[in-house]
């Protein structure tokens, strides 16, 4: 895809984007804000996972973090601006994640897995215990939404769901952009090859704890910024955030959108919540669903919903050689 | 003289007229008449006719899958009952039409962020009038915030936190009919500290939520206020949904208690109790949900007797005191025992109609009855209508919406099960039991309604 033509789908996109809650009403607008949460949450994990190799069962931690430090900070500090508190959800999920780097940065594989799997239901358990603080099993909810203000510019009233979709939304776009743009950087080269060869990449004078604790420590405030929204979109947070499920549902996302590609998550998470919306008309099993297409993906298209469009970019467009190729080979990019 | 003495018995007359005629007037604003029910013969909750188009919507959300999937089909046989029988007899007349009464279901899957999603959806997309909620008070709450910013009535049938109507939560679109937690712990305490007069040693189980707390601080609360001599020995609270209680059984064990306190709802009142029959732990249980027959099937006769149960539904002595309750009843059970009814309204569950569900199918034609009197789908003609209303059930009992921080006012009774030779006390017609596995109300005990106000905020209340 040329420059030129990149840049008008880029308009396309933007264009929808500012036009849709006129064009499919309240409603489908909070469903797209849930999409572009999860979205993000799920890229967060796949620079985990798709770009570093690190295989986690307990993302929805830092999820969490990022919810429970913004509903704190509304709750607890009067007058808390919007920014201040999005800020706090960051650097929530970003504190919990230095906290823990040190010891998980030197892990891989299995390990890495289990042990965030435990620290995940360390903080779910705590959150349900520590109720003075979390609100138990109920959670925190009912804070206040502060509107978004420049001091003496603009002050626009964040309970309007039209206006928390442009917040939400540039927000989560803007994070997706830098996610994006960290993996077209150097320090985005150096992740991927920790995932192919780390020893190869320490014998080049790298230093690969360090790398990895970097980008579990960005992948983790992403999640903690998903998270932040999240609770405010919601007005509530639970422990549920910090929930077993919680941490599956990038993993499934990633897994169906497809680890192979950046924008991999951003499908799935649509993929999910297009069958959601689908299923939930007609059925109470949505899960089973959901189930029933992630073993089909993972039986018979483990590059995910990427994967099947590039085979058939592929075949319309014959491609043989570069990225296209790589992708319809099932290949990780960056091979 | 002769004229003087006509007049004066034609004044003591009147006078005993009017005083005769005077509770049945101050009764209630409206009753349940079972003479105008229509004829349910043909009700089917696995198969129900729903009306479409342009209908009186009732958005039911609650649990229909999960764990707790069987508190939504409780839910959903109730209220389906109550909607059946007002469109075979033609509808309601509100805006000026006859509107029939459409019933969804919408499953929050027991999750806070499912819950206003699925509640968003039915608002918004399927534009319904009301919102009838739910199993967990946490998910009450966020159902009254959608039903506050969407401007849309929520019946507040199953969830008993009084929290949720303080000044912080309260909101003006949103209307407890079902009992409530403070209303709970006090009419027990009432119990065992002006009636009973034994038990002295409480251990108080609760579930690990906002509802849980709020049983416990109610309870209490009463035991402060009428038994200031009982003990609490012991005081737990674990997460929902929780299939080991071992770790709290043995601590009971230990504390010496004399009667277990418990606020919790299937699953876990189920595996609760049984578990610690299991055990060896005879001791009774104060509850609220340990109602369900088909798991007090399973315990026994011996391991049920002795339970004490607080009912929204339920009445002093016989069950059946008039033909209209004999006719009401008989509606749903002959229709269960005639086998029509599929998997899950063919368990013993759905035998009767009464308890529980007997109180949400009373709540949602209460419900019927205010949208009917305010004429009007309009949260705002319902809100004026609902405020300080009075209503009669068919069991005779009368609720009234207290205007102020609506909460329903009401009698409580406390229903002591015994084995079912013992049930003729309650079940008042043949056969004379309930159920022959397992026992069931036996005596019941009327707590007055001023002994068991809803808490109310004084920012609400003055």
């Amino acid at each position: 895809m040329t420059r030129r033509v990149k840049g008008i789908v880029g308009g396309v996109i933007l264009v929808i984007l500012a036009l849709y809650p006129w064009l499919f009403g309240i409603y489908f607008t909070n469903v797209i804000v849930t999409c572009a949460i999860f979205a993000l949450f799920a890229v967060s994990y796949n620079l985990l996972l798709g770009y570093t190799g690190l295989f986690s069962f307990g993302h929805a931690m830092f999820f969490g973090a990022g919810g429970y430090a913004t509903a704190l900070a509304l709750t607890h500090i009067e007058g808390c601006p919007l920014l201040v508190a999005l800020l706090f959800g960051f650097l929530g999920a970003v504190a919990l994640a230095l906290l823990l780097s040190p010891i998980v940065a030197r892990l891989a594989h299995s390990a890495f897995a289990m042990l965030h799997l435990a620290f995940s239901m360390l903080l779910y358990t705590l959150a349900l215990k520590l109720r003075g603080i979390t609100g138990g099993e109920d959670g925190i909810g009912g804070f206040p939404i502060p509107p978004f203000r420049i001091p003496g510019v603009v002050s626009v009233d964040m309970t309007d769901p039209l206006n928390f979709y442009y917040f939400a939304m540039a927000v989560l776009c803007g994070s997706l952009w830098v996610a994006w743009f960290l993996t077209k950087t150097p320090f985005g080269q150096i992740i991927v090859s920790v995932r192919d060869n780390d020893k190869r990449v320490d014998y080049m004078g790298f230093k690969v704890p360090q790398t990895k604790a970097i980008i579990y420590t960005l992948s983790c405030g992403f999640a903690g910024i998903a998270g932040s929204i999240y609770a405010m979109f919601q007005n509530l947070i639970s422990a549920a955030a910090l929930g077993i499920a919680q941490s599956f549902a990038p993993i499934v996302m990633t897994m169906v959108g497809g680890v192979i590609s950046f924008f991999g998550p951003i499908w799935g998470a649509v993929i999910f919540a297009v069958i959601e919306e689908l299923t939930t008309r007609y059925t109470e099993r949505v899960q089973l669903v959901e189930g029933l297409i992630l073993i089909i993906v993972i039986l018979f298209f483990p590059g995910g919903f990427i994967h099947i469009v590039a085979i058939v970019k592929g075949k319309l467009l014959g491609f043989t050689r570069g990225k296209g190729a790589g992708l319809i080979k099932g290949k990780w990019f960056g091979k | 003289m002769k004229m003087t003495k006509r007049i004066s018995s034609a004044i003591i007359v009147l006078c005993s007229l009017c005083l005769l005629g005077l509770p049945q007037a101050m009764a209630a604003n409206a009753a349940f008449d079972v003479n105008k029910m229509a004829d349910m013969s043909d009700f089917d909750p696995n198969h129900p006719v729903i009306p479409t188009g342009d209908t009186i919507k009732i958005a039911l959300v609650a649990s229909f899958s999960g764990p707790a999937a069987v508190v939504g089909q409780i839910y959903w046989i109730s209220v389906q009952w109550a909607a059946h029988d007002i469109n075979k007899r033609g509808g309601i007349l509100v805006d000026g039409k006859r509107k029939l009464v459409q019933v969804i279901k919408a499953d929050h899957q027991s999750r806070v962020d499912v819950c206003k999603k699925v509640c968003e959806r039915m608002v918004l997309q399927e534009k319904v009038h009301v919102l009838w909620g739910t199993d967990g008070s946490h998910l009450m709450k966020v159902i009254n915030q959608v039903a506050n910013k969407y401007k849309v009535i929520a019946l507040c049938a199953a969830s008993l936190s009084d929290d949720l109507y303080d000044a912080q939560n309260f909101s003006r679109y949103s209307f407890m009919t079902s009992f409530s937690t403070e209303q709970i712990g006090r009419a027990f305490a009432y119990y065992y500290g002006q009636m009973r007069k034994k038990e002295k040693k409480f251990y108080i189980l609760c579930q690990d939520y906002l509802f849980g707390h709020q049983m416990a601080e109610g309870f209490k609360k009463g035991l402060k206020e009428y038994y200031p001599d009982a003990k609490i020995v012991g005081e737990d609270y674990h997460r929902l949904f929780l299939t080991d209680f071992a770790p709290y059984l043995t601590k009971i064990k230990a504390s010496g208690a004399e009667v277990i306190y418990t606020g919790d709802w299937i699953p876990d009142a189920a595996n609760l109790l049984k578990q610690a029959r299991q055990m060896g732990i005879k001791l009774p249980f104060a509850n609220t949900f340990m109602d369900e027959p088909n798991f007090l099937h399973a315990v026994g006769v011996k391991g049920t007797n002795g339970l004490v149960h607080v009912s929204q539904y339920g009445v002093e002595g016989g069950a059946f005191k008039t033909p209209e309750q004999i006719k009401y009843y008989k509606a749903w059970n002959d229709l269960w025992k005639a086998g029509k009814w599929g998997a899950p309204y063919n368990s013993r569950l759905y035998e009767h109609g009464t308890g529980n569900i007997g109180a949400y199918r009373a709540q949602t034609y209460w419900l019927l009855s205010v949208i009917e009197r305010a004429g009007s789908t309009k949260a705002k003609k319902i809100i004026k209508v609902f405020e300080g209303d009075t209503y009669q059930y068919v069991i005779g009992k009368v609720m009234e919406m207290r205007a102020c921080d609506h909460k329903a006012v009401q009698d409580l009774h406390i229903e002591l099960y015994v084995p079912p030779a013992e049930q003729r006390q309650s079940f008042n017609i043949p056969p004379y039991y309930w159920y022959k596995g397992y026992s069931v109300t036996g005596p019941s005990f009327k707590i007055p309604r001023d002994k068991v106000l809803p808490k109310a905020d004084p920012k609400l209340c003055k």
